[in-house]
């Protein structure tokens, strides 16, 4: 977003350590329990990951998420960018999702685990559905932007139309897709959270809550930091894969559309 | 009193680089004078204009306006872009308004100024369009008139009819000394065009190509008020044409 | 034409939703599901017409629209100003940019516990946790709508004789209009997304509580009723956002 001199990536660990002296600084003035300092806070986090059932929690938190990110990539870039490059598709699917955009994925999860009972499948089948979307609309947004004449001449040569699609629209597309991606990336650990939120069985969004029920409020801080720090790292890899792969395009400017 | 004295301006580019746009620039304009700048593209013209208007600091040298230093923009010194640059979210009125409500005029005043401003520039009856509603001559009428409305003593024009037509050109083109026969307001003018330098200017600058130092300044010695067509039979103005054509061929 | 071409537009887009409900209809009537699991979308709908005209059933929404206005004007408000100052002053572009570099990619939802526990369970820590979702998306699109407006724009006001400070309200705010409101839809569906979620998690009334109550009580018509209801609210509101839209920005040039 703004450049600054000097080092890169300087900035915001300072901007970093300021957050955290911020809320150490008001979390003294202020004096409640419901607000610790960031020092008792962070000094939880080594328990929390030393400890294996947590780990396990995370571990099997970070398994449904990449599981449905993938599916959801895998699914939402294909139909996307069919979008794109055929009015008729994207007429067919617009309405539908502009009806699905404003419905939390993550309130879905009552319903689901009505169908798909408490495990795993529910909790991915709401990642997926939460990661799809935002995958949709830039691939959607990628696949009308690819210039027709590449295709012409792509035609031209007697290159077929799923061949086309495969060979030119997604390359092209390529870097406005890992915008989605990057944005579904969020949205995945996002839904996640708020789905363990709401169903209260395992993850880390339920020790976060378990802990809030047990008023352990150094631990509901530390887990909060615990997924802060998860979305930036997530985040910071993703931008890196995105730099390799597509460093010749422009640097993305997206709007980070971020919540389920 | 314009003066611009040993004005240099370097930018730095990208890659650290320093690159020198213009090389010490020494003018003097007097009150009520109309003085046009020619020279090669990227000579610096806009960049000089921009410097008297207090957009951009020199690097080196200084202006000075009625004695006072430059250090940034000012009602006295009214620009007009190339670009236009009208405001696209408010209507033709609501462009021409803008300097004057700012400055505390009131509504109902601030309206009636600029409904005579364009139709001075011969625009009755486009006040409540949009700028995107309006041809490229019209859009040029509406920055002029927004510029005017807030009275400036010196305007400063770049490259103001480079993007019309040769026929809106004209037209403006005599608007432009009515206007100026008028007012008698001091106009730093920047063109690429001889004849529009010669027909409108009291002296021309002619600059080197990059980086920009003044070449030659031709006095224009035709009596005003003119008038294009007699203009263009005269011999003087066809000479100082010639002349001024010549020099700038030398430099190519 | 261009009319034919709309309407036909239209018609294929309601394909995918009708054969949605024709689905769920056959797999209701084929008896695949029972009512517990799945109820007849005649039922749900019933149900949801019936709710939108119990003044229960609206105070309960008009709970949820209040956090979700009062979350999405603060974050409006802070948003723009510090977009646009962020943009007019370099100190608070050096200190606004990283925070929001570090915080944009956050799980703001996690923030949630924090704020019951500063805020209490009432409706400050729900209109908290929608305004930090929502001033990202803002606050980026304010700072980088400003950032690229013409400067001649503002150089135009500045000569005449209009200071840094009004130029910035005056001229860089309304040029970046288009970007702003850009930002400022998306706040606003996220607004939607997270009051509801926020509702859900831990509340005594409001959509969202209504979809907790109905699925611990195993009321599934009532489960279904709250997500149309949040669904339907989002497309009004975004039609009433396109709408302003559309007159606010009547005088830019049109894009896509
Ligand atoms: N913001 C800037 N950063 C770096 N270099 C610049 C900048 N503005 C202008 N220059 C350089 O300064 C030189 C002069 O530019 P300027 O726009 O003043 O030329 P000009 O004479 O107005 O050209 P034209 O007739 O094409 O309008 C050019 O070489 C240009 O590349
Ligand atoms: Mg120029």
């Amino acid at each position: 977003m703004t450049r600054l001199p000097g080092i890169p990536g300087l900035a915001p660990l300072v901007a970093f350590a300021g957050l955290l002296a911020g809320w150490e600084v008001a979390a003294r003035g202020i004096g409640i329990d419901g607000l610790p300092p960031a020092s008792r806070a962070l000094a939880e986090v080594p328990g929390i990951l030393a400890d294996p059932e947590s780990l396990i929690n995370i571990g099997a938190s970070l398994y449904r998420m990449a599981l449905g990110f993938a599916l959801g990539v895998a699914v939402a870039v294909p139909v996307g960018l069919m979008m794109g490059r055929s009015r008729h598709v994207a007429a067919f699917f617009n309405p539908l999702l502009m009806v699905i955009y404003p419905v939390p994925k993550a309130a879905l999860m009552p319903i689901i685990m009505l169908w798909l009972g408490v495990g795993d499948a529910s909790k991915t089948l709401v990642i997926f559905l939460g990661v799809s979307l935002p995958v949709v609309y830039h691939s959607y947004q990628g696949g009308r932007a690819v210039e027709e004449k590449m295709l012409w001449s792509a035609a031209a040569m007697g290159m077929g139309a799923p061949a086309r699609l495969l060979r030119i629209v997604l390359p092209a597309a390529l870097p406005e897709i890992l915008v989605g991606c990057r944005t579904g990336l969020v949205l995945a650990l996002i839904t996640m959270v708020t789905s363990e939120m709401i169903a209260r069985q395992s993850g880390v969004g339920n020790i976060l809550f378990n802990s809030l029920d047990m008023a352990q409020y150094d631990t509901v801080y530390a887990m909060i930091v615990i997924i802060g720090v998860l979305g930036l790292a997530l985040d910071a890899a993703f931008e890196r894969l995105r730099a390799a792969l597509v460093g010749w395009a422009e640097p993305s400017q997206a709007l980070m559309v971020g919540t389920t | 009193m314009i003066a611009i004295d040993a004005v240099s301006k370097e930018f730095e580019t990208k890659g650290g680089r320093r690159h020198l746009a213009i090389d010490d620039i020494g003018l003097a304009v007097a009150d009520g004078e109309f003085v046009s700048i020619l020279g090669p593209s990227g000579c610096g013209k806009s960049t000089l204009l921009y410097i008297v208007g207090g957009f951009v600091p020199p690097s080196r040298g200084s202006v000075t306006v009625g004695g006072k230093p430059v250090t940034g923009p000012g009602p006295d010194r009214g620009p007009v872009f190339q670009e236009f640059a009208l405001f696209p979210w408010k209507t033709v009125l609501g462009n021409v308004m803008y300097g004057l409500q700012q400055q505390g005029v009131g509504r109902t005043q601030a309206r009636e100024r600029a409904r005579a401003l364009l139709a001075m520039v011969h625009l009755e009856g486009y006040e409540s369009f949009y700028p995107k509603e309006l041809s490229g001559g019209m859009k040029q009428r509406v920055a002029i008139a927004r510029t005017l409305a807030y009275r400036p003593s010196i305007l400063l024009m770049d490259e103001p009819f480079g993007a019309l037509d040769a026929h809106t050109r004209t037209r403006l083109q005599n608007d432009l000394t009515e206007i100026w026969e008028r007012d008698r307001k001091t106009v730093l003018f920047v063109t690429h065009s001889v004849e529009e330098a010669v027909f409108l200017s009291d002296r021309v600058v002619v600059m080197t190509r990059s980086p920009g130092r003044i070449k030659e300044i031709v006095t224009i010695d035709l009596p005003r008020p003119r008038d294009r067509v007699t203009l263009l039979l005269e011999r003087r103005y066809q000479d100082h044409v010639v002349a001024i054509e010549r020099m700038m061929d030398a430099q190519e | 034409m261009i009319r034919a071409g709309r309407l036909a537009d239209t018609l294929i887009g309601l394909v995918p939703i009708a054969l949605i409900l024709l689905a769920w209809q056959a797999v209701h009537s084929a008896g695949l599901a029972p009512p517990a699991l799945l109820p007849s979308p005649a039922a749900v709908f019933t149900r949801l017409a019936q709710q939108l005209g119990s003044p229960a059933y609206l105070e309960h929404a008009a709970a949820t629209l209040y956090r979700l206005f009062a979350g999405f004007g603060l974050a409006l408000a802070v948003g723009v100003a510090l977009g646009v100052a962020a943009t007019g002053s370099r100190a608070v572009g050096a200190v606004t940019g990283p925070i929001v570099r570090v915080l944009a990619p956050v799980p703001k939802i996690a923030l949630y516990p924090a704020f019951i526990l500063t805020l209490g369970f009432d409706d400050a820590s729900k209109i908290a946790a929608v305004f930090v979702d929502a001033v990202f998306p803002i606050l980026i699109a304010t700072r980088q709508g400003t950032a690229v407006v013409e400067p001649k724009l503002a150089w135009s006001a500045r000569a005449a004789g209009v200071s840094p400070a009004r130029c910035l309200v005056t001229v860089v705010l309304p040029a970046a209009l288009p970007s702003v409101l850009t930002g400022a839809r998306i706040g606003l569906v996220i607004s939607c997304i997270v009051v509801f979620l926020a509702e859900m998690i831990t509340s005594t009334d409001g959509l969202g509580h209504l979809l907790v109550r109905a699925a611990r009580n195993f009321q599934t018509v009532d489960m279904f009723v709250p997500l149309i209801t949040i669904s339907l609210l989002g497309l009004t509101l975004n039609a009433a956002f396109n709408a302003l839209r559309a007159r606010l920005l009547r005088g830019f040039p049109e894009e896509s």
